[in-house]
């Protein structure tokens, strides 16, 4: 299996786990959307060198892994793929700044390392908390909490077709490198000879595509104004239940009290005393 | 029934200066008829039905659908009453779930929830995939896109249906089904295909195109029963008729 086959398995199997009859997959995507956004940025508001505080963030995501029986190996393998970029971004922190900071027994640890470590756990849980959203709200779904938040319904088009040609444009990359490999025997990946070449092909296919699927819009009755609506009409968040409000209030208010406190600064002082 | 019919008078089309993929075309659809429009490759069989629904207005000549030219100010109204199914179906199926796809057409059209709903069961029904109605579109077989592409234009209820090689990427079973559909369509409808066994079952009147030109206008039986005639234009005898024919 090509690592494009791959990544379209991916994508169908991430949709059927997001189609599960879990608990979690029943709550409102505007419950789990907004407490999605307040995770991030409650995550990204920690100080660089608060790494005890933001430690407690992972309460969040462990809970939804365990209550819920999410697969942590799957999230672990689909999303490691950017760890790469993470650890690119901040790699260079402990060049630049060197001051000590604590001790580590009796290794001195300065603030670039500790930044480092920080930012990259920082990455980590928005990952997650990303992840965590798409892996149990369809995007359908996901695009109608979007509407109800009254984000333009340009950009939640754009969305939805994105999700609906990613599969396309993977599958017409696929064919097209397919056919490279049967032409090229015993070469490893494309030679970056021809990279220009099947990004352009790749560039006029898409545009080819995208005209096409703009006249098959036009013939059905949208003409810029008119038929806009058709895009959302069926797409149904469902009716925001009692059930939902408790989960906004719930993880809302747990996660802004592990902002504000560091839990597990505060059991580790607990625990020694 | 509908009485809607094209005319198309002296058409002429080119998509680069110079060069004209269609020359001079002039024939008449009246109402309940099935055509089947025949010819090789780059005959300007697909361009014929673009510029029918006015994908492209820059031709010269007319062509009018009942009393109305195709020209851009008529467009939504000629829009509402063809229904034109692409080639390829990843072309024309763009929103996320079949149902979804199916509703596009009646919704911007304005209908009622509760008439969008009615139009897209019948529509599933017809072509007989309403098991799929609340699949991702992404996750159908090539056969399966087709029949909903189908399904898609039939919830417009269309007096003609345009139908740009519809038997691709079908397999059999499904082909058969896709010629049943078309024959219980009762209204005018235009096949582009090089499939000419599934014009012989679907269409009683066939246009034979080449280089743009109409060569012949006539009877399916007799246009695909001349092979002197097909071959001269770059087409062969439907299956059916070749006999035990070797490859």
């Amino acid at each position: 299996m090509s690592k494009i086959d791959a990544a379209l398995r991916e994508l169908t199997l991430l949709e059927e786990g997001a189609e599960e009859e879990k608990y979690i997959n029943k709550v409102h995507p505007l419950s789990k959307l907004l407490v999605t956004v307040l995770y991030i940025l409650l995550v990204v508001s920690f100080d660089k060198y608060d790494l005890a505080g933001l430690l407690g963030m992972v309460l969040y995501p462990l809970i939804l892994f365990i209550v819920f029986d999410i697969s942590f190996a799957k999230c672990v393998r689909r999303t490691a793929v950017i760890l790469p970029l993470l650890l690119f971004v901040g790699m260079w922190n402990p060049f630049f700044d060197r001051t000590p900071l604590l001790l580590w027994g009796t290794i001195p640890v300065s603030g670039g390392m500790l930044s480092f470590v920080t930012l990259l756990v920082k990455g980590i849980f928005t990952i997650l908390a990303g992840y965590l959203l798409i892996a149990t709200t369809s995007i359908g779904k996901l695009c109608a909490a979007l509407r109800m938040l009254h984000v333009p319904q340009v950009l939640v088009t754009v969305i939805l077709f994105i999700y609906r040609y990613i599969s396309l444009l993977l599958k017409e990359a696929d064919c097209m490198t397919r056919a490279y490999a049967l032409r090229a025997p015993g070469q490893k990946g494309v030679h970056f000879k021809a990279w220009g070449s099947l990004a352009g092909r790749l560039l006029l296919r898409s545009m080819d595509r995208a005209g096409e699927v703009y006249e098959s819009m036009c013939l059905r009755g949208f003409d810029g104004s008119r038929g806009r609506g058709a895009f959302f009409a069926g797409v149904n968040a469902g009716k925001f239940t009692g059930k939902d409000f408790l989960w906004l209030l719930l993880f809302g208010g747990g996660l802004t009290v592990l902002r504000i406190y560091p839990v597990f600064e505060m059991a580790g002082r607990f625990v020694i005393k | 029934m509908s009485h809607i019919h094209i005319t198309v008078s002296d058409v002429s089309f080119g998509y680069e200066k110079g060069k004209k993929v269609l020359n001079h075309l002039s024939f008449e659809a009246g109402e309940s008829e099935s055509i089947g429009i025949i010819g090789s490759n780059g005959a300007g069989k697909s361009t014929l039905l673009k510029l029918m629904v006015g994908l492209h207005t820059d031709f010269s000549g007319s062509i009018r659908i009942e009393d109305m030219p195709v020209e851009k100010s008529m467009l939504t109204k000629i829009r509402e009453r063809i229904g034109y199914v692409f080639q390829d179906a990843d072309s024309q199926l763009f929103m996320t779930t079949v149902g979804e796809d199916v509703a596009f057409a009646p919704r911007s059209y304005g209908f009622s929830e509760e008439e969008v709903a009615r139009r897209v069961e019948k529509a599933l029904g017809a072509v007989g995939i309403s098991h799929l109605k609340d699949k991702q579109i992404y996750r159908l077989s090539g056969g399966e896109k087709k029949l909903a592409s189908i399904a898609t234009i039939l919830s417009m209820s269309p007096d003609i249906l345009l139908l740009d090689e519809p038997s691709v990427t079908l397999d059999p079973k499904n082909r058969r089904n896709l010629i049943r559909i078309l024959n219980e369509f009762s209204h005018l409808k235009l096949i582009a295909t090089h499939d000419l066994d599934m014009v012989l079952d679907t269409c009683k009147r066939c246009i034979l195109i080449c280089g743009g030109e109409i060569i012949k206008d006539g009877r399916t039986e007799e246009i695909l029963t001349d092979r002197k005639l097909l071959e001269e234009n770059g087409l062969e005898l439907p299956l059916r008729y070749q006999g035990d024919c070797k490859y």
